[in-house]
């Protein structure tokens, strides 16, 4: 985090023409919002663009756990989708690499106030495409102690639990849990320590989808993507800003349940 | 519904700040560490050990002008003993801290370029306070030990973890705080834990990768492994163990090593043999207690010296074998010297562990009385070794005795320096004794494993610490320096005849290196027990040395609490150069 600050104050200091004002185009009027796009993707061709759809509930009952859940609909090649939080002290919770899933994705993340939530999906030409939706909140999320770091069971650090369903397109639902505090370093004394990378692959190594992680996904976090043209058990991998290795084979339901979800 | 609203086109001309340009570290430069001047890049200023810097700039006569640069915290709420050594490259210091973190710092301006915090689980079981003593420095990387026994590879510009590896299992008691010590591309480093029944270890990993080359366990009867295979078993299963007790035998390598490129062995201090009731594995318990010499390329281990054979008193043989040129009767013997936890000051020839001479380096040894120059052993004094708790009555406790040193240690972690101009050792000495009483024990995971109770006092009124230059040829005591708090600081001497320590009162002080005479002092504020260090860098010298009382005499020291007590926490590093220069 002190770094993330620290790159922060220099790139404000590197653009003495900084727009100080809500960019009028914003649907979310945020006031934050000129300074995420410059720290997020300088440079770079944006639209605010209804393709992008991100859901949430709008208000948040816990801070610390608010699910979201972005598709993205009549866009070719997407390529990364980066879900952003305007009034969080750190905006990026994550980059989704579809590689071979569908452009969508459903996960946990922690807010600190009520802010925008935004999705970004990059296509092949280089232009970021923006949706997203505001929820309202009560203050706190990234800036309170993981139940982990008072006490929690080091023994199930990144342990992955998780299922996949097969879809009636051919390809499968995958939805998986890590265990691991995401601390944010927001917190005193209590130092950052997050899942920096995972990657869903096949048993033989190909890769299907691979996210990055930053500090404002939750504790134990949850993630949902749908696989495309593949069937069967999946490998995860990664590993945490501690280097801690993340390794796990996740195998297709076949329960009632498992249907229901398929079919969702 | 698309519409382009903004298409933003920044020149990506994003100045980071001026970045430290870091250039890789090579093996090479870590083999001329002692006699290069303007970089810091291993723990001991050279694999040698000496700690010895060749600088002259400060000297007796220009030390009145010796001021603080700047000074540094390490912040939060982790005011714990620092015990670092910090390094130096490229005029970036590199300084471990408690609670394992690492700091990077711009020399020049005294700025944070990265911080780096390991995350600790709740369990770790650190003896002696949440200390770190060093990095390690290789290629584009800096490496230190976390206490939850692991060992941390990081990119040295950005602080990023590069790859992480376990030492041992923190649930077993496992925990590390030396530094790592880098010999031809490989990453030598042992163990703590002796107080938990582990088994001592000296392992070697590939400094690129992190995957094991060697291991080998210190303690008898367990095997050793090369290239992910099975070797060689260390010394002979039973030889000097009784029974199953060789399995937590203890004799943790918690204090690094040192290395000698002229005979290309490794040097790595032993631990105590756990537990600490002898009268539980009558025999010499090998290899514990001992300096061992191992050949970094395979783990097989060359010779060994015991210097407290079936010790009984907690005088761990982990204390730092110093490698030096020893100049006797026209001869130049290659010789290394370690002042022991036991209170003898040992010189060893090198190629082959032969023992030199044992002198008394404190005034009172009342476990032993001198050692036999041909069998290397100790005279025991049996009466001094406390009571088997097997004969005596109903309370479970063996008879107490009174022993100097106190288990503590004539002298402890704190490493002693050596100075190739005046041609003595100077070695931060303690004065205390012990009452010590054995009692019945049984190893259980992760409990502390010592079957021992013990109290510590002071040998004298006016001081426990003494600073004490030491004449390897003779075993003589040249000059001491007696301080009122017991030193738990390292050494360093200069080519400008000085001679700097640290005091728990506060003070980084520094001698003439002839005479002793004490020639500058500064306080820093909290209890100096790391070890100061000396560069130089855009033409001045230098000096650096971590603030922040701690260790393991605030925690274990006894009675000696009373000289300690109004000692306040800190968290820090000092840096020091003449004024104007």
């Amino acid at each position: 985090m002190r770094r993330v600050a620290w790159i922060l104050v220099v790139l404000l200091a590197a653009l003495p023409a900084r727009a100080q004002t809500v960019d009028p185009a914003d649907p979310l009027g945020s006031v934050m919002w000129t300074t995420v796009r410059d720290a997020v993707f300088p440079g770079a061709a944006m639209v605010f663009d209804d393709h992008v759809q991100v859901f949430s509930p709008p208000v948040v009952e816990d801070t610390m756990n608010v699910p979201v859940s972005v598709l993205v609909n009549g866009l070719p090649d997407v390529e990364e989708i980066v879900l952003l939080v305007d009034h969080n002290p750190i905006f990026k919770a994550l980059a989704f690499f579809p590689v071979q899933a569908a452009p969508a994705f459903e996960t946990v993340i922690k807010v600190q106030e009520a802010t925008p939530i935004r999705a970004a999906a990059r296509t092949s030409d280089g232009v970021w495409h923006v949706g997203g939706l505001r929820v309202d909140a009560a203050g706190g999320g990234c800036t309170v102690a993981s139940v982990a770091a008072s006490g929690g069971d080091w023994d199930r650090l990144n342990e992955v639990s998780g299922t996949a369903w097969r879809r009636p397109d051919g390809g499968q639902r995958l939805r998986f849990q890590v265990v691991h505090p995401m601390d944010t370093g927001l917190v005193d004394g209590i130092p950052p320590f997050f899942i920096e990378r995972l990657s869903v692959a096949t048993p033989e190594g190909q890769e299907l989808a691979r996210l990055e992680l930053f500090e404002p996904v939750s504790e134990n976090p949850v993630f949902t993507i749908d696989l495309r043209g593949h069937a069967g058990s999946v490998v995860i991998g990664g590993a945490d800003t501690d280097a801690n290795q993340i390794a796990a084979r996740i195998g297709m339901a076949s329960t009632l349940f498992g249907l229901l979800e398929a079919s969702r | 519904m698309k519409s382009i609203l903004r298409s933003v086109t920044i020149a990506s001309a994003l100045v980071l700040g001026a970045t430290m340009a870091h250039a890789a570290v090579t093996d090479a430069e870590i083999m001329d560490d002692a006699a290069s001047t303007n970089q810091i890049v291993t723990y001991g200023l050279g694999h040698q050990g000496q700690r010895h810097s060749p600088l002259s700039q400060i000297s007796p006569d220009t030390i009145k002008d010796l001021v603080p640069v700047w000074s540094f915290s390490f912040g939060g709420e982790k005011q714990r003993g620092q015990q670092s050594q910090p390094l130096v490259k490229d005029g970036v210091m590199y300084v471990t801290a408690s609670y394992s973190r690492m700091f990077a710092i711009d020399i020049k301006t005294g700025d944070e370029l990265w911080q780096y915090d390991a995350r600790l689980p709740d369990g770790i079981m650190p003896c002696c306070d949440v200390i770190n003593r060093g990095a390690a420095l290789w290629g584009d990387m800096v490496y230190f030990a976390t206490l939850d026994a692991k060992l941390v590879a990081l990119d040295a510009k950005t602080g990023k973890v590069v790859w992480r590896k376990e030492l041992g299992d923190y649930k077993a008691g496992y925990s590390a705080t030396a530094a790592p010590m880098i010999v031809n591309g490989k990453i030598i480093t042992g163990v703590s834990g002796g107080e938990f029944g582990i088994v001592g270890k000296v392992e070697a990993r590939d400094a690129k990768t992190g995957e094991m080359v060697w291991s080998r366990p210190v303690i008898e009867g367990h095997m050793g492994t090369l290239n992910g295979k099975e070797t060689t078993m260390t010394g002979v299963k039973n030889a000097s163990w009784p029974g199953d007790m060789w399995q937590h035998g203890g004799g943790a390598t918690w204090n690094g090593g040192t290395y000698d490129p002229e005979t290309n062995l490794i040097f790595m201090g032993t631990g105590n043999p756990a537990p600490w009731n002898s009268h539980l594995r009558p025999g010499d318990n090998l290899y514990t207690t001992s300096t061992l010499a191992i050949d970094p390329d395979t783990g097989e281990i060359k010779w060994h010296f015991q210097s407290t054979p079936n010790d009984g008193w907690d005088f761990d043989g982990v204390n730092e074998f110093v490698l030096f040129d020893l100049k006797k009767d026209g001869k130049i013997i290659k010789a290394g010297a370690k002042a022991d936890r036991n209170g003898y000051f040992f010189v060893l020839d090198r190629t082959n562990g032969k023992l030199l001479s044992a002198s008394p380096f404190v005034t009172k040894t009342t476990w032993a009385d001198g050692f036999d120059l041909k069998t290397g052993r100790p005279n025991v004094i049996p009466a001094n070794r406390p009571g088997n708790p097997a004969n005596t009555g109903a309370d479970g406790k063996g008879s107490s005795v009174f022993v100097a040193p106190a288990f503590l240690g004539g002298k402890n972690w704190m490493p002693m320096a050596y100075s190739p101009a005046t041609e003595l050792f100077y070695v931060p000495a303690n004065e205390w004794g012990m009452d010590i009483w054995n009692e019945a024990i049984t190893y259980k995971k992760g409990a502390a494993y010592l079957g021992a109770g013990f109290t510590i006092k002071p040998l004298y009124d006016d001081y426990i610490g003494a600073l004490r230059a030491m004449d390897p040829k003779t075993g003589k005591i040249v000059w001491e320096y007696k301080n009122p708090a017991p030193l738990w600081g390292g050494v360093l001497t200069t080519g400008g005849n000085l001679v700097f320590t640290g005091t728990p009162e506060g003070y980084l002080k520094a001698f003439d290196a002839k005479t002793g005479e004490e020639v500058w002092k500064f306080n820093t504020g909290s209890g100096v027990i790391g070890s100061p260090v000396s560069w130089e860098q855009d033409g001045a010298q230098y000096i650096a040395v971590s603030s922040g009382w701690g260790g393991a005499v605030p925690l274990w020291g006894g009675e000696v609490a009373k000289a300690v007590k109004d000692i306040n926490q800190g968290g820090s590093v000092w840096v020091f150069k003449l004024h104007g220069k």
